[in-house]
């Protein structure tokens, strides 16, 4: 098909976002949920800070279930699963059904997670889905752009996760590395100093957090 | 005939359907909602000799009708010789005027007609309605093959059906036909459409695009899409899912926001195809319905190979009093009404009802038709793992391409509700597919 609209490289690059920071959220919760569980009672809301979301659950045990589940939460990862759906559901023509259907299946599974004792297993069929979405992606989506601009879109998610959780330096060298090989290969506009900013960030002496996450922010 | 292979995998189908998303939209209380389909593995069966005679009449119909749309647009040769009365034309709703005196490319007016039949119970099929603006319902039974083949092959290695999986490429080249020069792309009101599945179903299968009115723009004369990067491509043929008042804000409806501003100029001046033609909402009217086996005789001079249902239009006196006189027995249709909206059953009226419909019915005697209720033959469907008849229709595609072809399936829509002949989808109704065997 060779050309894409504007509105399909949003499309695009938000469901790349999405479906990362779903992935990524979704291990986080599970770590912290373990520890909630006979450890740390009041984790969730070190976890809410790190990811700089409000935190408006009563108790550990309203985390433990509004935050994986509340659709009405923007930020719960229900929420960011949905987005993604958003995304994918007007771009069919251009992931394929097959691609698509991996995000719905991840629905399916976070409401069978939902009414589940043992959450986090039926969780772990989300992140199989969400996987098997990225590898299909890149192996049946015929046009490359399209195809980089969903990888750019979870590179930034991920630059933008990593650097809020204060993850190893090298997580975010690895990322970063990524993600200047792989921008400048989708036909998207993009701020190129921003690359070269966080290119010398991630390899400064102290790591500076709150640059890496303001840089990402404003990369397109 | 019934093969248990494959209702044993009803399930497991509907489960597929739901994992590629094959939903529809509805809106209750001002709230989108979107829901599955349900699907019935019993197919519907037409034989290869049923199918022919049903292929050989639908071709005809067809035809018979983009005639009737150049001649109304046209010459209107129908309403001087009077096969046709003029109030039955100007007085609809899908009577534009400004396709008065307007050529589509190669006259070709309705490139995808999805026609509804019945079959009664005396195996006679009846045409229940003309859908020539834009029938949705093809993507169902294409995607639910797939789906079925890959649950019970076995049951694919025993019939020998017609594959209707290649509705993609009829629809491909029916638009390729009519396209001046550029992409081809399907055109979306946007996902919250109640058959959005379907345009991004059949943009998939296609190989098109699937753009919204925000994507393309007029200049000089000509379409374009516009890429991310604010370059444009031509675009030739538009298969357009938005409704003839949305398309074009500057020639029908001022307040349409997903229609793309003097498309319609340059459509009049044969720089894009439009699929299907503005317009045609005059003959799929259920008034004009009346006069279609008429217009198959003035247009063809042929014999109507497809019958009508017995509909009476209360216009004439000698209609009205036949109504009246058999006001119980009929099904009356507001003629302005879609997807089994505006469909009451004489039958089921309260004595009060009957007294409003009737005054309403003779003070706006344009606005009704009544029609015999056809004794549809009920087909099974499986409900909690027992057989159960229920009412069904068929809606058949005829598409224009080259040569008029039709699609050897359809969708075979069915009420879920024993008591019901309405089977719309937005009405709870379920589908099934529909097998023509292929010899």
């Amino acid at each position: 098909m060779g050309i894409i609209s504007l509105e399909q490289t949003d499309g695009l690059y938000w469901l790349g976002r999405y479906s990362e920071r779903v992935y990524t959220t979704i291990r986080l919760y599970s770590r912290s949920y373990d520890r909630m569980l006979d450890e740390n009672a009041g984790g969730y809301e070190e976890f809410c800070r790190d990811l700089d979301i409000p935190n408006i659950y009563q108790s550990s045990e309203d985390f433990k279930t509004r935050y994986p589940f509340d659709k009405e939460d923007p930020n719960s990862i229900m929420s960011n699963l949905l987005r993604a759906y958003d995304n994918a559901i007007v771009l069919r023509e251009t992931i394929g059904s097959e691609t698509l259907s991996y995000i719905q299946l991840a629905i399916y599974e976070m409401n069978k997670a939902e009414k589940s004792q043992a959450p986090l297993i039926e969780m772990q069929k989300v992140m199989d889905n969400i996987l098997a979405f990225w590898g299909i992606a890149d192996d049946i989506m015929e046009d490359e752009n399209s195809r980089n601009i969903i990888k750019v879109g979870k590179r930034v998610e991920r630059i933008d996760l990593y650097g809020r959780l204060h993850q190893p330096r090298e997580n975010l060298v690895r990322e970063v590395s990524r993600l200047a090989g792989r921008i400048g290969r989708c036909n998207i506009h993009y701020n190129e100093s921003v690359i070269l900013n966080l290119l010398e960030l991630v390899q400064a002496p102290e790591l500076d957090y709150y640059s890496i996450v303001y840089e990402i922010e404003r990369i397109l | 005939m019934y093969d248990l292979d494959l209702f044993e995998h009803t399930d497991t189908v509907n489960e597929l359907l739901a994992r590629y998303g094959v939903k529809f939209g509805v809106y209750k209380n001002n709230v989108f909602k979107e829901q599955l389909f349900p699907f019935d593995a019993i197919p519907r069966v037409i034989e290869k000799q049923e199918f022919d005679w049903l292929e050989r009449g639908l071709k005809q119909r067809v035809v018979a009708l983009n005639l009737f749309l150049k001649d109304i647009y046209g010459e209107k040769k129908i309403i001087r010789d009077k096969v046709v009365p003029e109030e039955f034309v100007y007085a609809s709703s899908g009577y534009l005027a400004q396709c008065e005196g307007v050529r589509p490319v190669k006259d070709i007016y309705s490139h995808i007609s999805g026609i509804d039949l019945v079959q009664g119970k005396n195996k006679e099929w009846y045409v229940l309605e003309d859908n020539l603006r834009v029938p949705s319902g093809a993507s169902y039974p294409m995607i639910a093959r797939e789906l079925c083949r890959r649950s019970s092959p076995r049951t694919f290695q025993n019939y020998k059906l017609e594959d209707n999986r290649n509705y993609a490429d009829l629809l491909r080249r029916t638009m390729d036909n009519v396209n001046v020069g550029g992409h081809t792309v399907i055109l979306t009101p946007g996902r919250y459409n109640a058959a959005y599945f379907e345009h991004s179903y059949l943009a998939e299968r296609t190989g098109v695009h699937l753009v919204n009115g925000r994507e393309l723009t007029v200049e000089d004369d000509k379409l374009y899409f516009v890429d991310y990067s604010g370059k444009k491509e031509r675009v030739g043929a538009v298969y357009r899912r938005i409704s003839d008042e949305y398309l074009d804000p500057m020639n029908f409806n001022p307040e349409s926001v997903i229609g793309i501003p003097h498309i319609y100029d340059i459509y009049r001046k044969g720089n894009v195809a439009l699929l299907n033609a503005p317009g045609n909402g005059i003959a799929d009217d259920k008034g004009i319905y009346y006069f279609v086996p008429k217009m198959v005789k003035y247009y063809l001079g042929e014999e109507p190979i497809l019958q009508n249902a017995p509909t009476y239009l209360p216009f004439y006196e000698e209609d009205m009093r036949y109504v009246l006189e058999h006001f119980d027995s009929l099904v009356l249709k507001d003629v302005a009404e879609a997807g089994g909206y505006g469909v009451v059953f004489g039958s089921s009226m309260t004595a009060k009802q009957k007294e409003d419909f009737i005054a309403l019915l003779k003070k706006e005697p344009r606005r009704f038709i009544a029609q015999e209720v056809i004794d549809f033959l009920d087909i099974d469907i499986m409900e909690k793992g027992e057989m159960v008849p229920r009412k069904a229709d068929l809606r058949a595609f005829v598409l224009m391409a080259d040569e008029p072809l039709v699609w050897k399936s359809g969708l075979t829509r069915f009420s879920r509700n024993p008591d019901s002949f309405i089977v719309n989808s937005s009405q709870g109704g379920g589908f099934k597919d529909t097998w023509v065997l292929s010899r």
